[in-house]
C-alpha cells in the first residue's frame, strides 16, 4: 500500500487543502484508475466507528457506496477518491485500494456463501430528540455520531410539536422517560439543583406548548414519533426512551404517571386500560405501580435501579441473519464481534415474553428471559431499540465522566449503534425471514 | 462413597482406643502439619465432641480440604450444629462447604436455618453476602444485606458487606458513607475500603471526600481516603485528608503510613510533610534525617537544613558524618553555598569511609557545575583520584567543555537517570563530531538554571552543528515554550518544517506548533497543521497523538474536564 503522502499527491491535494468533504467530492468526479477503496471492518480496521463517517459522506456527496454484508466484518466499498482517501488518513481508518478485477473476485466469493453487497445510495437526514441544552456527551448515539463525523439535528419537544419530524428520515431517541416522570428519580434527586431545573424546563415547555404538566407533553411527543414510524420513518431507541415511548403509546388515555409529575396517583387499573394495539414492540406489560421504585414496568429485563430485581449483567450474542434473503437485519448485526459485553441503561433489556409476534430479535443473551437488541417494522416504517445506556460504560452513573470514543474507536457495541445510521441508506428492499 | 466408608471405619478404630481427646488433637495436629492428611482426618473426627472440637473441626475441614473430600465434612457438621445451632464457626464452615461443592439451593437452605437459629445476629447475613460478593454475584448480596437490615434493624455489622455492595452497583455515595461506618468499628479495614472505592469516576469524588472529612475526624477513615487520593494521583489531597488529625499515637502512625507510601511513589514534597507533622509529635533523630532527605528530594533544600541542625547532632562525629554531612553536603550545594559544603566535607574528612568520602566530594563538584564553576568542579573531583574520572559527574563537565567524546561514553555508563541525562544522551547521539564547544556551552547555560542564555546557546549550535541541528533547534524550542515565549518557539519550528522536513523533529514541531496554535485559541490553524502534520508524515510515531489532538480540537470527544 502506497504511503499516504504519495497518494495525496497523487490526487493532486498535497498542500493546504481546507475544505469541506462534500466540496471536494464533487469536484473529484472520476475515480483514480478504475479502482476502489476497500474499507475492511474486520480486526484489519484500526477505527471502526470512523469508517462510517467515512461512508456516510460519500454516500452525502452522491457518491456510490456498498456494503459488503459479512465480508471482512461488514465491509464497506468506495470510489478510490483522493478526497475519501485524504480523509481516512486523517481519520486513522483503514483502507485498501483494490482492482476492479479483485472487486469481481470478491463478488464472487460472496455469491457462494451468506453474504451479499448492498447498495448504499440516499445518506438519510438525521434528527437526534435531545434537550437543547444537552451535551453531545450526554447520549451514547450522539457521542457515535459526532465521533463518527454524521451530521445530525438535535430536535426536541417544540420541533417535534410542530411538526419538524417530517423534515428527516432517522430520529434518534435521547434517554428520554415518554411518560413524563423523569425517570422516577424525584424521590432521590428531588432537590438537586440539575433536578430541579430539568423539572422547571420541562414544566415550562409543556405549559408553552399547551399541556398541564410533563406527562401530558411527553405523551404527545410519543405519539408524533409513533406517527413518524408509521408514514415510514426509521426510529432508533436506546435505554429508558424504549420502554417508556411505548408505554406512552399504549397508556396514551390512562393515568399512568405518579401524582408528583401531575398531581394525581396513577389509575390503580392501568394495566387493563393499556392499549397495546398502538405500541411498536411490546404487549401486555404491567406498569410499576410504586412511586418509591425506580422501574416503569416489567419491559426491562435488568431491573438496574431496584436493588432487589437487579439482575447482573452477561454479555449478548448477536444473531446471524441471511445476508441473500434478510439484509436489513443483516445490516442491524454487522460487526467483527459476535458476542459482546452487556451494559446497564435505565432500560438495560427487553423481557422476551412481551415482545409482539414478528419482532426481530438481532441480540440475546442465551438462557435469559431477556433480550438485548430489536428491531421490527411499523406502518411505512421501521424502529429499533437497542438496551442499554452506554456500550463503553457497564455501569454508567448520573455525574460519571463522558465517554471519550477516540479511546474505543473499535468498539463492537458502538458499532450497533452506528449500523444504524446507515441501514436507511440502502437500496435493496428488505425481504425479512425473520427468526 | 468409599472414602466415608474408610473414615468411618477409621474413626471406630480412634475411639475404641482409649485415647485423651487432647491427645488425639495433637496427634492430629502433627500428622497434618507432616502432610498426612489421610491419617490426621480419624484422629481429628476423634475429638470433634471434646474440649477441643472447634479447634479439631477446623482441622477436620483443612485435611479434607486438602484430600478432596469436602462433601464428608457435611455428615459431621450436621451433627455438631445440632448440638450447637447458632454456632457461628460450624455455621460458616458449612456455607463454605456448600458453596465449593456448588450445592446452590442448599446453600441458601443453611443460610435461612442459620437465620433462624441466631435471629438477632449479622454473622449470617454477614458471611452469606461475603460468598456473593466473590462470586460477583452482586444483586444477590445486595438483597441478602437488605433482608440483614430489616431483620435487625440497621445495618450494624453488615457496614463493610454494604459497602461492597454500593460500590459492585457503582452507588458510590452509599458505599463511602457504610465504608465510613464501618471503618468506625473495623479500623483495620481502611486498605479495603480504599480498594472498593478506587474506581469512583472523577465527577463523584468530592462527594466522597466530603463523606471521609466529615467530623468526627477519625483516623481510619482519613486513612483511608488518603489512601484513595493517592491511587487518584492526587497525593497532596491525601495529606490534607490526614494533616488536621490530632497528633495522637495513632495519628502519628497513619503519618508514618502515608509518608512510606509517599516515598515509594516519589511525592517527595507529602512525604516531607508527613514525616515533618510525625517527627514535631514524635520526636526522633530518624525521622527528621527521613524528612530532610524527602526535602532535599522535593528540592527544597533550605528546609532540610532547618530540619537536621548540626548543633542538635550530637557529640559522635562518625555517626554525624555518616548520616548528617551527606545531606548537608547535598543541601548546601543545592542552594549555592559550594564552599560551606566543600568547607563540612573537609571538616570530616577523617570520618568519612572511602565510598562516602568519594560520593560527597562528587556532590561537591556537582555544586561547582552549578555554579557554572568548571575549573573548582575539576579541582573538587581531583581530590577523589582516579576513580572521579569515570564518574557522572566527569560525564557532565566533559558535555560542558563541549568533549562529547568522553561524555558519550561515561554518561551513558553512568548511575543517573534523570530527564536532564536522557536529553543529553540524546543530543550527543545525534552529533557526529567528537567535539562541539557550543553544545557544551548551552548545556552549561541551562546546568546554570539560564533558560535564555542555553535556548540562544542551543540555537548557535545548531548552526555549528549542522548534522543535529533541528534536534537542537527542537530544544531551543521546547526552553521557550517553557518560559512561554510561543513566538520564539514557532519561529525555531518552522525553520525545523521549512529547512529539515525529514529529519526526526519536523512531525514534533509541527504537533508542538498546533499546541501553541490552540493555546492561542485559533482552533482552525491548530487543525490545518495537525491535519499537514498527519498527512505528510504516516510513519510517525506521533500519529496516534496528533489524531486524538485533532479530535479534541474538532470538539468531535470531549475534553477531559467535560462532565455531565
Amino acid at each position: 500500500m502506497p504511503h499516504i503522502d504519495q497518494m495525496i499527491h497523487k490526487g493532486g491535494a498535497r498542500r493546504s487543502i481546507r475544505f469541506g468533504v462534500l466540496l471536494f467530492l464533487a469536484a473529484a468526479a472520476s475515480t483514480a484508475g478504475g479502482q476502489k477503496l476497500l474499507v475492511p471492518m474486520d480486526d484489519e480496521q484500526q477505527n471502526h466507528l470512523k469508517a462510517y463517517g467515512l461512508t456516510y459522506n460519500a454516500i452525502k456527496a452522491n457518491q456510490k457506496a456498498e456494503w459488503l454484508l459479512n465480508y471482512r466484518g461488514g465491509a464497506f466499498l468506495l470510489p478510490d477518491l483522493p478526497a475519501l482517501r485524504r480523509e481516512a488518513a486523517l481519520d486513522g481508518i483503514t483502507v485498501e485500494q483494490i482492482s476492479n478485477a479483485r472487486v469481481d473476485q470478491i463478488r464472487a466469493e460472496m455469491a457462494a456463501a451468506n453474504m451479499d453487497a448492498v447498495p448504499l445510495e440516499k445518506a438519510p437526514k438525521v434528527a437526534v430528540y435531545t434537550p437543547p441544552d444537552a451535551a453531545p456527551w450526554d447520549d451514547a448515539v450522539t457521542l457515535a455520531l459526532k465521533y463518527a463525523g454524521i451530521p445530525y439535528t438535535p430536535i426536541y419537544d417544540d420541533e417535534v410539536e410542530r411538526g419538524d419530524l417530517t423534515k428527516y428520515d432517522w430520529l434518534h431517541l435521547h434517554h428520554e422517560d415518554f411518560t413524563g416522570q423523569l425517570n422516577k428519580f424525584y424521590y432521590t434527586y428531588r432537590d438537586v439543583p440539575w433536578y430541579v431545573e430539568m423539572t422547571n424546563a420541562n414544566l415550562t415547555a409543556a405549559r408553552r406548548l399547551g399541556f398541564a404538566n410533563i406527562p401530558g407533553l411527553k405523551k404527545d411527543v410519543a405519539e408524533r414519533i409513533r406517527q413518524f414510524v408509521e408514514k415510514g420513518g426509521f426510529l432508533f431507541a436506546m435505554c429508558g426512551a424504549t420502554e417508556t415511548l411505548e408505554l406512552a403509546i399504549a397508556g396514551r388515555t390512562v393515568d399512568i404517571a405518579q401524582a408528583f409529575a401531575d398531581g394525581s396517583p396513577p389509575d390503580p387499573g392501568a394495566d387493563a386500560k393499556m392499549d397495546w394495539k398502538m405500541a411498536l414492540a411490546f404487549r401486555s406489560a404491567h406498569v410499576e405501580p410504586s412511586a418509591y421504585v425506580s422501574s416503569m414496568s416489567d419491559i426491562d429485563g435488568h431491573q438496574v435501579n431496584v436493588p432487589g430485581r437487579r439482575q447482573p449483567l452477561g454479555s449478548f450474542t448477536l444473531f446471524n441473519f441471511s445476508a441473500k434473503f434478510d439484509p436489513v437485519a443483516s445490516m442491524l448485526v454487522q460487526d467483527h464481534r459476535a458476542v459482546i459485553a452487556d451494559f446497564f441503561g435505565v432500560t438495560t433489556s427487553f423481557t422476551k415474553a412481551l415482545l409482539k409476534p414478528g419482532v426481530t430479535i438481532l441480540a440475546f443473551e442465551p438462557g435469559a428471559p431477556w433480550v438485548k437488541y430489536v428491531h421490527g417494522d411499523y406502518g411505512k416504517g421501521t424502529w429499533t431499540y437497542f438496551g442499554g445506556h452506554d456500550p463503553e460504560d457497564p455501569q454508567h452513573v448520573i455525574g460519571s465522566p463522558p465517554t471519550d470514543l477516540s479511546l474505543h474507536k473499535n468498539s463492537p457495541g458502538y458499532r450497533l449503534i452506528l449500523n444504524n445510521v446507515l441501514f436507511p441508506a440502502a437500496k435493496k428492499k428488505p425481504l425479512k425471514t425473520s427468526p | 462413597m468409599l472414602t466415608v466408608e474408610l473414615l468411618a471405619g477409621a474413626v471406630a478404630s480412634a475411639q475404641s482406643r482409649p485415647v485423651a481427646d487432647s491427645v488425639a488433637f495433637m496427634k492430629a495436629l502433627q500428622l497434618e502439619s507432616d502432610g498426612r492428611y489421610r491419617e490426621a482426618a480419624p484422629y481429628y473426627r476423634a475429638t470433634l465432641f471434646g474440649a477441643d472440637g472447634q479447634n479439631a473441626f477446623l482441622g477436620l475441614e483443612r485435611v479434607y480440604a486438602e484430600l478432596g473430600w469436602t462433601d464428608s465434612l457435611l455428615a459431621p457438621l450436621d451433627s455438631l450444629l445440632r448440638l450447637r445451632p447458632a454456632d457461628p464457626i460450624y455455621r460458616s464452615a458449612q456455607l463454605r462447604s456448600l458453596q465449593s461443592l456448588g450445592r446452590e439451593a442448599e446453600l441458601r437452605i443453611a443460610f435461612d436455618d442459620w437465620t433462624r437459629a441466631a435471629p438477632s445476629d449479622a454473622a449470617p447475613y454477614r458471611e452469606y453476602a461475603r460468598m456473593l460478593l466473590q462470586r460477583n454475584r452482586s444483586s444477590l448480596a445486595d438483597s441478602v444485606v437488605a433482608q440483614g437490615k430489616r431483620a435487625m434493624g440497621s445495618i450494624r455489622g453488615l457496614e463493610s458487606e454494604v459497602a461492597q455492595v454500593r460500590a459492585s452497583t457503582g452507588d458510590w455515595i452509599e458505599s463511602a458513607r457504610a465504608w465510613r461506618m464501618a471503618l468506625a468499628f473495623s479500623p483495620e479495614l481502611d486498605q479495603a475500603a480504599a480498594y472498593s472505592l478506587m474506581p469512583i469516576p472523577s465527577a463523584t469524588r468530592d462527594s466522597v471526600r466530603n463523606i471521609f472529612l466529615a467530623p468526627p475526624a477519625a483516623v481510619a477513615s482519613r486513612l483511608a481516603l488518603a489512601r484513595l487520593e493517592m491511587t487518584w494521583g492526587a497525593a497532596a489531597n491525601g495529606w490534607r485528608a490526614l494533616r488536621d488529625l490530632p497528633p495522637d499515637s495513632t495519628s502519628v502512625d497513619a503519618w508514618i503510613d502515608f509518608a512510606e507510601r509517599a516515598e515509594s511513589d516519589g511525592q517527595w514534597a507529602m512525604a516531607r510533610d508527613a514525616l515533618i507533622a510525625a517527627g514535631k509529635a514524635r520526636p526522633s533523630a530518624a525521622l527528621s534525617l527521613r524528612a530532610a532527605s524527602a526535602a532535599l528530594n522535593a528540592g527544597d533544600a533550605n528546609t532540610a537544613l532547618l530540619l537536621i541542625p548540626l548543633s542538635g547532632a550530637g557529640t559522635d562525629s562518625a555517626r554525624i558524618a555518616r548520616l548528617y554531612v551527606p545531606l548537608h553536603v547535598r543541601a548546601l550545594a543545592t542552594v549555592g553555598r559550594v564552599d560551606e559544603a566543600q568547607s563540612l566535607a573537609a571538616s570530616f574528612n577523617r570520618w568519612l569511609v572511602p565510598a562516602l568520602r568519594s560520593s560527597i566530594t562528587r556532590t561537591v563538584a556537582w555544586g561547582w557545575v552549578r555554579r557554572g564553576d568548571t575549573d573548582r568542579a575539576r579541582q573538587a573531583l581531583a581530590a577523589v583520584g582516579p576513580e572521579a574520572d569515570s564518574s557522572d559527574t566527569a560525564g557532565w563537565l566533559a558535555l560542558y567543555e563541549g568533549d562529547l567524546r568522553t561524555a558519550r561514553h561515561l554518561l551513558r555508563t553512568g548511575t543517573e537517570s534523570t530527564p536532564e541525562l536522557a536529553l543529553a544522551l540524546g543530543t550527543v547521539a545525534r552529533i557526529k563530531v567528537d567535539r562541539a564547544p557550543e553544545v557544551g556551552a548551552a548545556f552549561l547555560a541551562l546546568a546554570r538554571a539560564d533558560t535564555i542564555a542555553a535556548a540562544a546557546g542551543f540555537v548557535a549550535a545548531a548552526a555549528a552543528t549542522p548534522d543535529a541541528a533541528s534536534t537542537l533547534m527542537s530544544i531551543a524550542a521546547q526552553l521557550y515554550v517553557a518560559r512561554k515565549d510561543d513566538p520564539r518557539a514557532i519561529m525555531l519550528w518552522s525553520r525545523i518544517l521549512d529547512q529539515l522536513p525529514q529529519s526526526a523533529e519536523a512531525p514534533e514541531a509541527e504537533l508542538d506548533w498546533a499546541r501553541a496554535l490552540l493555546r492561542k485559541k485559533d482552533a482552525p490553524a491548530a487543525i490545518a497543521k495537525l491535519e499537514h502534520m498527519i498527512l505528510n508524515y504516516p510513519q510517525s510515531a506521533l500519529l496516534p497523538q496528533a489524531r486524538r489532538e485533532l479530535d479534541l480540537a474538532k470538539r468531535i470527544i470531549p475534553a477531559a474536564d467535560a462532565a455531565h
